[in-house]
């Protein structure tokens, strides 16, 4: 198949959305660049779709997101796209007292088909305001759907069932995910929420991995296999809805779970799939389950603070190792 | 348009009553109009005000706009069908301008089943997706929105426009002035209403603002403003008239200021002038110029209006109000409560119909991820 790296897959689905529906409309800072524009994402879309579907936007967050909203209201399907999640804090009274409660305060009746594009962590110096990964306090909130794909398929899939869905739904981008090259079907298709995928089978361990954590958590896996142990990589590829059916599935057979989240710690993704993973096995897990998060520190800048920062493949293999000693 | 002149909100206090109501140019209809719905909108207020307690039946805060009916009277009748309304929490006359029931406002401020939203809303967040109205009980958010609205309206090149009504309040908020400047920056199709009370809750505009002239502060960003004396209704229609034919004609958005008051407390029908936040003379001088009396007392002198016609009036509104209390009274709660669709849409047609299902598909697990370059 066709190979696309994840940016051009986000690129592609848009392109693909705008050309199937003339409601599709692109707001965000910088998006009408087209060769520099988000990291390669909107690339092409100012020529083929002009200067109103493709908008560039004030510096102004919170009234983008409430534009969005109203643009929705009446009759749009609105994409923001923020180059930072940080950026889009501006506008949290906008997702959490309008979007993610539109419906709800009609009565069920009304939809909110808006799209926000938020770009997250690591690398190069991005320092504690420029990589902030904060998916948890979203899917937190009633009414919001979040998606945070980890391959091109899934980017595209995701990206399309969004814009073209009825709920509003915060899509996060992994900035070390941009250049990573997958198969991607050349048509328009749909990767449906709540559905996770079960990358890698295995007996042993379930390593639930989300977003940006991915890769790691595939080396890791193969890493674990020469040396015989055989580790079940499950791609939630969103945390609201979760899928926890699969999650539960896995467990059944392996009792131990680590998952690696790319967010903090405290009250995060990790705890509330650990919490609703023991609800449900309750006192049959071999070995008590572990969080593999950042720390629960804000992000340093330096290289060699980032590198002890972000964990990677050495340390999913070190906590494998670790659950499989103690039990 | 874009020159103003700007009005001390403190009108009535300085000239005392006010005598400049102008029958001439609006026609007999319009002007029975603007008296019936701002007599049906002050009985509405006035019946729930009396209704609220003892019973306790509407459980919801009900922030009632008594003394300021002229700025939705005026609203109702430029406003069509197509066009959007967005409002604060100060609900009720916005509600009845857009051309809302009164039996599916009432039977959402007692919380039921066959309410405007099925009782999830209540008074300050109800809305109307059917007649393109909505509430919010956030303050400001709705201006961003509505100018969301705009753009929308502007690209689907639709005929209609969109109304935002806010206070005073309202522009304190940074967000007000983001919606200003992209109104402005895009020439979108919408209309700025400052009905300017004088008060955020209990905090009055010049301990908030250093300049307290709203419309200079407006007219900077590049929005033409116009203010006037908001409890003339009949004004009040003239000047929304202008506005929206403006608007319509696609030169872009216009701000009004109405300075009104509020006669009813901040929230709920008990009197809040306990706090002294404002005083007894300043109530009784906007007492005298209240909209409904000027108007009233105008139509009579010109025999447009005699005692019986409103007698007739307030005899068919008050059959009205019966009939929607004991609509919403007799009506049930919703039950049972299905969290999951209420808060999300279960269905999408529309990626049905566009999208394929996912591919089987290899995901090569080896690569690695890339190492991110500068910014």
């Amino acid at each position: 198949m066709r190979e696309l790296t994840y940016a051009q897959a986000i690129q592609e689905a848009q392109f693909q959305a705008m050309e199937l529906c003339p409601n599709v409309l692109l707001l965000g800072q910088l998006v009408n660049y087209s060769k520099a524009g988000i990291f390669g994402t909107t690339s092409g879309l100012i020529e083929r779709f002009g200067s109103d579907r493709v908008q560039d936007f004030p510096v102004a967050e919170s009234l983008m997101t409430t534009v969005a909203v109203g643009a929705a209201a009446a009759g749009m399907r609105p994409i923001l796209v923020h180059q930072r999640q940080d950026f889009m804090f501006y506008s949290f009274d906008a997702i959490a007292n309008w979007m993610a409660l539109w419906r709800f305060k009609s009565g069920g009746k009304s939809t909110m088909p808006v799209v926000i594009r938020t770009v997250v962590g690591k690398g190069w110096g991005q320092g504690p305001q420029h990589s902030k990964s904060v998916h948890a306090w979203f899917a937190h909130l009633p009414g919001l759907q979040v998606a945070m794909p980890a391959t091109p398929h899934d980017a595209k899939g995701l990206l399309l069932e969004a814009i073209l869905g009825e709920n509003p739904v915060l899509f996060i981008e992994h900035r070390s995910l941009f250049s990573m090259k997958g198969p991607v079907p050349e048509l328009a298709y749909r990767v449906r929420f709540g559905r996770a995928v079960v990358r890698k089978a295995g007996t042993d361990v379930t390593l639930v991995a989300l977003g940006g954590m991915i890769p790691a958590a595939m080396r890791a896996a193969q890493l674990m296999h020469t040396s015989g142990i055989n580790v079940e990589v499950i791609d939630p590829r969103t945390i609201a809805p979760l899928d926890e059916q699969t999650i539960f599935e896995s467990i059944h057979r392996t009792r131990r779970l680590i998952v690696a989240d790319p967010g903090w710690r405290n009250m995060g993704t990790a705890a509330e799939i650990i919490a609703t993973a023991s609800e449900h096995i309750g006192n049959r897990w071999l070995s008590p389950p572990v969080r593999l998060t950042l720390p629960q520190s804000h992000t340093p800048m330096s290289k060699p603070l980032e590198a002890i920062y972000y964990p990677d493949e050495g340390a999913i293999t070190a906590a494998i190792n670790k659950m499989l000693q103690i039990s | 348009m874009s020159d103003h002149t700007h009005m001390d909100w403190q009108h009535p206090l300085v000239l005392g009553k006010y005598e400049g109501v102008v029958l001439e140019g609006v026609s007999p209809k319009n002007l029975l109009l603007l008296h019936g719905f701002m007599t049906r909108l002050r009985m509405l207020e006035e019946r729930i005000s009396h209704e609220y307690h003892p019973a306790n039946e509407m459980a919801c805060p009900v922030h009632l706009c008594i003394g300021q009916e002229a700025v939705p009277a005026a609203l109702s009748l430029v406003l069509q069908p197509h066009d959007f309304m967005f409002s604060h929490h100060r609900s009720h006359g916005y509600y009845l301008a857009k051309g809302g029931s009164l039996r599916l406002l009432m039977a959402e401020l007692y919380g039921k089943a066959t309410g405007a939203n099925g009782g999830l809303a209540g008074s300050q967040d109800i809305s109307l997706s059917d007649l393109n109205f909505y509430g919010g009980a956030i303050l400001t958010g709705a201006v961003g929105i509505s100018v969301g609205a705009g753009l929308s309206l502007q690209l689907q090149n639709s005929p209609g426009i969109v109304v935002t009504g806010f206070g005073d309040g309202a522009t304190d908020e940074g967000i007000f002035w983001e919606a200003i400047n992209y109104a402005a920056l895009k020439k979108l199709p919408v209309l700025f209403v400052c009905e300017n009370n004088g008060y955020a809750t209990y905090s009055p505009q010049a301990a908030r603002q250093a300049r307290t002239n709203i419309s200079e502060k407006v007219d900077a960003f590049g929005v033409p403003t116009v203010d006037l004396f908001g409890n003339d209704a009949v004004e009040v229609f003239r000047t929304l008239t202008a506005a929206t034919d403006r608007i319509r004609a696609g030169e872009g958005p216009v701000f009004v200021q109405a300075f009104t008051y509020r006669l009813s407390s901040h929230v709920g029908p008990e009197d809040d002038g306990a706090v002294g936040y404002r005083s007894e003379f300043e109530k009784d001088a906007w007492r005298n110029n209240c909209p409904i009396s000027l108007l009233t007392s105008a139509l009579f002198k010109n025999k447009l209006l005699d005692s019986a016609s409103v007698e007739a009036l307030v005899c068919d509104v008050r059959r009205e109000i019966d009939d929607a209390f004991a609509f919403a009274k007799a009506s049930p709660f919703t039950d049972p409560i299905d969290w999951h669709s209420l808060n999300l849409c279960a269905t999408s047609p529309l990626a049905d119909r566009l999208l394929a299902e996912e591919d089987e598909y290899i995901f090569d697990g080896r690569q690695q991820d890339s190492i991110p370059g500068p910014y």
